[in-house]
């Protein structure tokens, strides 16, 4: 067993980047101001919201004043939903998704669905894509708002947000994209894309926990879900959290510069599992596109062992490796299938036993060659997969 | 077609494997297929997903039952459990049966009328809390049914036949008694005794303990009834 931890749940939520860690540390320290303040104090945490602002804004080539400070990717997802129907107002009201979104779009429809917004959720096919014409079919004339996500956590699969965006924007409609695994992974130019609004969270690109944003296209109306004191004019009121969003700033400025060079290291070791996996485990599937999927994300399933994936995630972890069967949002909920694997067409059945194995800054060729060599040990120890032959060949395909 | 920088997006995003699109395009006179590693040439395009699995599956194993391989694990101690918890004897299933022997209820007692579960029909579900909390779906099929109590008496079996037959799905349900053969035990076994156990076919080889209220030799074995089980 290793002492070393490897982590390969980044999908989950990334280590700090010691970069951002120093960028914090003011912030938790000497430099503790309001920054609504107008003395010195203030006016230092000022300069911090401001420059992390424009750092946030060149991720997706926004303007400053497009991006929103929140407390997480899921307040991001929640005000851009009700903000949207709580700006238009009106009686019909209707909000189109996708039945892979994250609950924090799903449980915010369901919110609005009870306040009597029709919501239709958009079918996802078996590699956990959205067709483009199911959405240019779903319009209706009280259409207000179209939320899809870039990328999906469980599966990773990348959406079609050019066309989806482009679609929406035909229809004269606001589209949203919930970009919490996306953002900083792939690239997102809100001026070449018609994205209205999109949603990250700092903590899965390596920024702290706690913090978030939203972009808001200029002259898309939003009201804010937050009342108070009228920061972030005035759409979310709640005295900064300065060490959080200069940690997101600086994490968003590395993502920006790194994210070239870090996805083709990633899509390498990513493919190495991959193609690994199916040489050692002839049971072994890959869950979502092959291709069109986040550089570090790999999604499998083993036929035949669904309740085991609970099992093989155990003993890693016991040996020293951290992985995720499906979402971590989700992990609490027991014996519920995951909604994402159901939309795909998957039973209920594999729906439960998917492992996700994602990586991040951190994650060398060492700790993926130190998987692929404990992971079939592992699993021999399962006993109900021991009919399964196991290749030695650990060399690729 | 012959495809060229001018064709690629030019985001240089790295997504494909290579670090610039100009690196990709190189590449491509020699392998047109990868450009279906480019996430941006086409949104429109659904692109093929290739067959991870090379082979056909093999028939799904089952979790007990039949499994093929129905011995404890091997471990250096056979008395000790995954967790390294000390046991004092093996369950095992009767072996006219589909799997290990189980009476169960479900959470709520009602849904075994209201699902109409009978004999014969094949059922998932999970074992929470108290008693015997476990993470992993359990699969099986009903052998009586009491609808009056709600209580079923099932064999686990694994997730082949769920898959193809179809299934209720019990949502969860408390494990309330095993039946059950012992092969291999290493101290006397008593009525009104709780023990540490093994389940053979445990997944996860976790001990359990639980109260002996029933216990009969049978053969070279002694059959029993453990009741008030716990995992641990």
């Amino acid at each position: 067993m290793s002492a070393r931890r490897i982590y390969l749940d980044n999908s989950a939520t990334t280590p700090l980047d010691p970069r951002v860690v120093q960028a914090m540390h003011p912030y938790l320290d000497t430099v503790f101001g309001n920054p609504s303040s107008l003395h010195r104090e203030g006016r230092q945490a000022r300069e911090c919201l401001d420059r992390a602002r424009g750092q946030v804004a060149a991720l997706f080539n926004a303007d400053p004043g497009e991006i929103f400070f929140t407390a997480s990717g899921t307040e991001s997802d929640n005000l851009a939903l009700t903000g949207i129907i709580d700006a238009l107002g009106g009686h019909e009201n209707h909000v189109i998704t996708s039945a892979i979104e994250h609950p924090a779009v799903l449980e915010t429809c369901r919110s609005l669905e009870r306040r009597g917004v029709d919501v239709t959720c958009l079918p996802s096919d078996s590699d956990g894509l959205i067709d483009p014409d199911e959405l240019a079919g779903a319009f209706r004339p009280t259409t207000r708002l179209v939320s899809v996500m870039a990328a999906n956590n469980v599966v990773g699969t990348v959406q079609p947000i050019n066309e989806l965006a482009r679609i929406a924007h035909d229809h004269g409609v606001p589209f949203h994209t919930d970009a919490v695994q996306a953002a900083g992974k792939i690239p997102i130019n809100v001026r070449t894309q018609p994205i209205g609004l999109l949603s990250l969270a700092a903590h899965k690109i390596h920024g702290p926990k706690g913090v978030g944003a939203l972009f808001v296209r200029a002259g898309i109306p939003i009201a804010p879900i937050l009342h108070g004191g009228g920061q972030e004019r005035g759409l979310r009121s709640a005295t900064e959290n300065m060490a959080g969003i200069a940690g997101l700033g600086c994490a968003a400025e590395i993502a920006r510069a790194e994210m070239s060079a870090e996805a083709a290291r990633l899509v390498k070791l990513r493919d190495r599992i991959i193609e690994t996996v199916a040489a050692m485990l002839p049971n072994a599937y890959l869950i979502g596109h092959r291709h069109r999927r986040l550089p570090g994300h790999v999604c499998l399933g083993f036929d035949g062992m669904e309740g085991e994936s609970i099992r093989l995630l155990l003993s890693l972890d016991e040996a020293g490796i951290a992985i995720s069967t499906g979402s971590a949002c989700s992990a609490h909920r027991g014996n519920q299938p995951s909604h994402v694997l159901q939309a795909m067409g998957f039973d209920p059945f594999r729906a439960r036993g998917s492992l996700r194995v994602t990586l991040g800054r951190f994650n060398t060729d060492a700790d993926v060659e130190a998987f692929l060599r404990i992971l079939p040990e592992k699993i021999r120890e399962l006993r109900p997969i021991a009919t399964y032959p196991i290749t030695n060949n650990n060399k690729g395909v | 077609m012959t495809l060229t920088v001018k064709d690629l997006p030019g985001l240089d995003c790295g997504a494909c494997g290579f670090r610039t699109c100009e690196a990709l395009a190189e590449q491509l006179p020699g392998d047109q297929a990868l450009l279906k590693r480019c996430i941006y040439y086409s949104d429109k395009e659904k692109m093929a997903t290739p067959t991870l699995v090379a082979k056909p599956p093999a028939p799904a194993p089952t979790a007990c039952g039949s499994c093929a391989v129905a011995s404890a694990p091997k471990g250096a101690n056979p008395w000790q459990d995954s967790l390294g918890r000390d046991v004092d004897f093996y369950l095992d299933h009767f072996p006219t049966e589909p799997g290990p022997r189980e009476i169960i209820i479900p959470h709520n007692p009602m849904l075994t009328r209201e699902m109409n579960i009978q004999p014969g029909d094949v059922l998932i579900g999970r074992p929470l809390g108290m008693s015997c909390g476990c993470p992993i779906t359990h699969c099986g099929v009903a052998m009586q049914v009491d609808p009056r109590t709600g209580v079923i008496v099932w064999c686990v079996t694994g997730p082949l036949r769920p898959r193809l037959e179809g299934f209720k799905d019990l949502g969860y349900y408390i494990a309330e008694g095993y039946e059950g053969l012992v092969h291999k035990k290493r101290c006397d076994l008593k009525i009104g005794m709780r023990y540490f156990f093994q389940p053979t076919m445990c997944m996860l080889q976790w001990r359990h303990s639980g109260l002996i209220n029933y216990l009969n030799r049978t053969g070279d074995a002694l059959q029993i009834r453990v009741e008030g089980l716990w995992i641990g």
